[in-house]
């Protein structure tokens, strides 16, 4: 196989990304991505770090979707979300709390 | 630095010395505070007292004065918000790396000036002075940790209602002002909760510049202090917003709250703190007597009490009270008398007898013996002034002040406009206009 360029492989590896999220279907529920993440410990702590619009709207989709999947029913596809569209909201946060979680994982160790 | 090495090993070369007679004991030169003012405007002064605990701190000129109406109590937050995450360490680091060398970060807030003290052994200085310098010049103020710090603002607010005389005094300065000095020290009740991150950066932006601030050590080489203030401390430079001159205007509040005591201060406005007036009010304010100089005596030689025992036979304390600041003072009577007994407390007449500047320049000599004392010293002087002035030009100043100026300051107390503010039962109180 020849071997690819770099801007081809970037261009591959974003075409089987957006068919990935796109398979998984969570975006005709009209969620996002950081809306499906699992709550364990670290993350409902990054929840509630949320400041007040983005939690907001984070609560409006989950509602949404719960209501959709309860009528058995996915949105139209023109409000479908858009995997360019997707914001990651909740990742500056999810790693600033794991970063203070290891910080005091490490100073007990000492 | 050999030698400081030596101190905090308790000078057990200087026992050892003596026994073997082979090396000379290093001696101590008693050593001078020193004075830089650096050209972003930033003053450092250090005094050497080869103590084995030293204290660091920064000063800022940036008291409840300079609140904004829009951030009244601003001041009280950022007291409690120091411990929180900073630019270079998160909370739990300074909290656990400060305890881990057995210090202490503590904050306190005057009307003009905040101050930032970390105290430790000599030996950890540099630990503890990165977290100073974070906490004074790199705060995040995370909303959430903001937040948390409410409870701690209710229960601040609760302990100061809890005590008249705080009432009496933030009342006196709320009625005596019309601005700036009448913010309060304590965050009012409607702003607990809505104090947000923004307005609290704001305020930092605009009054911790390093023209305002000043870094003060007590146990540390000069040397070391400039580098830390040369690398760390201008990264905000100028002189920040220009505070306005505080405006005098001699109201009176009262406040009802029942009870059967009267706490009531009555004063005028006196003369700033840079002014020649200051220290002869300083030392009218000894001959009116402030505080029994005996333990748990009967505060028999101050001439306010002599002259209001004559008006009344039931338990009263009464003492002069004397507050200066950068542009103007207040100086008065502050009295405590039972609820029936108020009127005749504040109608008493006083002659001013020969002076005794000892005991205001006792009071002062006492206050710079213990390590805090001495650093409040050095400190307000090195910010409001940029300079240090020794005991010993203190106490000269203290003897300038002839009897003429104290007839004068009293003069200007007893014919200048006055404020007024008492709480407790005041069925008995006289209005202003009525003493």
């Amino acid at each position: 196989m020849a071997s690819k360029t770099p801007a081809a492989t970037g261009r591959l590896l974003f075409t089987f990304k957006k068919w990935y999220y796109n398979a998984c279907g969570f975006n005709k529920l009209g969620l996002v991505r950081d809306d499906t993440v699992y709550e364990n410990t670290d993350v409902k702590e990054a929840i509630r770090r949320l400041p007040e619009p983005v939690y907001n709207d984070r609560m409006f989709r989950i509602r949404r979707a719960l209501d959709l999947s309860m009528k058995h029913q996915i949105l139209p596809k023109d409000q479908w979300t858009k995997y360019e569209e997707d914001v990651h909201y909740l990742q500056p946060y999810l790693k600033e709390v794991i970063r203070e979680r290891k910080e005091k994982e490490e100073w007990q160790r000492k | 630095n050999i030698g400081l090495h030596y101190l905090s090993k308790r000078l057990y070369v200087t026992q050892a010395a003596r026994k073997a007679e082979v090396a000379e004991p290093f001696k101590f030169p008693p050593q001078e505070v020193q004075v830089t003012k650096l050209p972003s405007g930033l003053v450092i002064a250090s005094l050497e007292n080869y103590s084995p605990a030293s204290r660091i701190g920064v000063l800022v000129r940036a008291g409840s004065r300079y609140e904004t109406f829009d951030s009244l109590g601003v001041t009280h937050l950022l007291r409690l918000a120091s411990g929180l995450t900073t630019k270079g360490a998160s909370a739990f680091r300074i909290c656990h790396g400060i305890e881990a060398v057995g210090g202490c970060l503590s904050v306190s807030t005057t009307r003009e000036t905040m101050v930032y003290t970390v105290d430790c052994l000599r030996d950890h200085i540099d630990t503890v002075m990165e977290y100073l310098i974070n906490v004074t010049t790199a705060p995040e103020f995370r909303p959430w940790e903001v937040s948390e710090l409410t409870p701690r603002l209710k229960v601040d607010i609760a302990i100061a209602q809890q005590s008249p005389q705080i009432g009496v005094i933030e009342n006196l300065h709320a009625a005596a002002y019309k601005n700036t000095l009448s913010n309060s020290l304590y965050c009012p009740d409607y702003m607990v909760g809505k104090i947000t991150p923004d307005k609290m950066h704001t305020f930092v932006q605009n009054n911790f510049t390093s023209g305002r601030m000043a870094l003060v050590g007590l146990g540390v080489d000069h040397a070391v202090l400039k580098q830390v203030g040369e690398q760390f401390l201008n990264i905000r430079s100028g002189t920040g917003t220009i505070g306005s001159k505080a405006l005098f205007r001699g109201g009176e509040l009262r406040s009802q709250t029942g009870g059967s005591l009267v706490h009531a201060a009555v004063v005028a406005e006196s003369a700033a703190a840079s002014s020649a007036e200051a220290t002869a009010f300083g030392v009218l304010q000894h001959v009116l007597g402030a505080g029994p100089h005996i333990k748990r005596g009967t505060n028999s030689t101050s001439r306010l009490s002599q002259a209001i025992s004559k008006a009344t036979a039931q338990p009263f304390d009464a003492s002069a009270f004397n507050a200066t600041y950068s542009d103007t003072g207040l100086f008065g009577v502050y009295t405590i008398s039972q609820a029936d007994s108020a009127r005749d407390v504040s109608h008493f007449h006083y002659a001013v007898l020969p002076l005794s500047q000892t005991q205001l320049k006792a009071e002062y000599l006492m206050s710079v013996e213990n390590s805090e004392g001495l650093f409040d010293a050095i400190g307000t002087q090195a910010l409001s002034e940029g300079t240090y002035h020794s005991p010993e030009a203190i106490t000269q100043r203290i003897d300038a002040v002839s009897s003429n100026d104290v007839v004068n300051a009293a003069k200007k107390f007893m014919s200048g406009k006055k404020s007024m503010a008492c709480s407790g039962n005041l069925v008995n109180t006289p209005f202003m206009d009525e003493i």
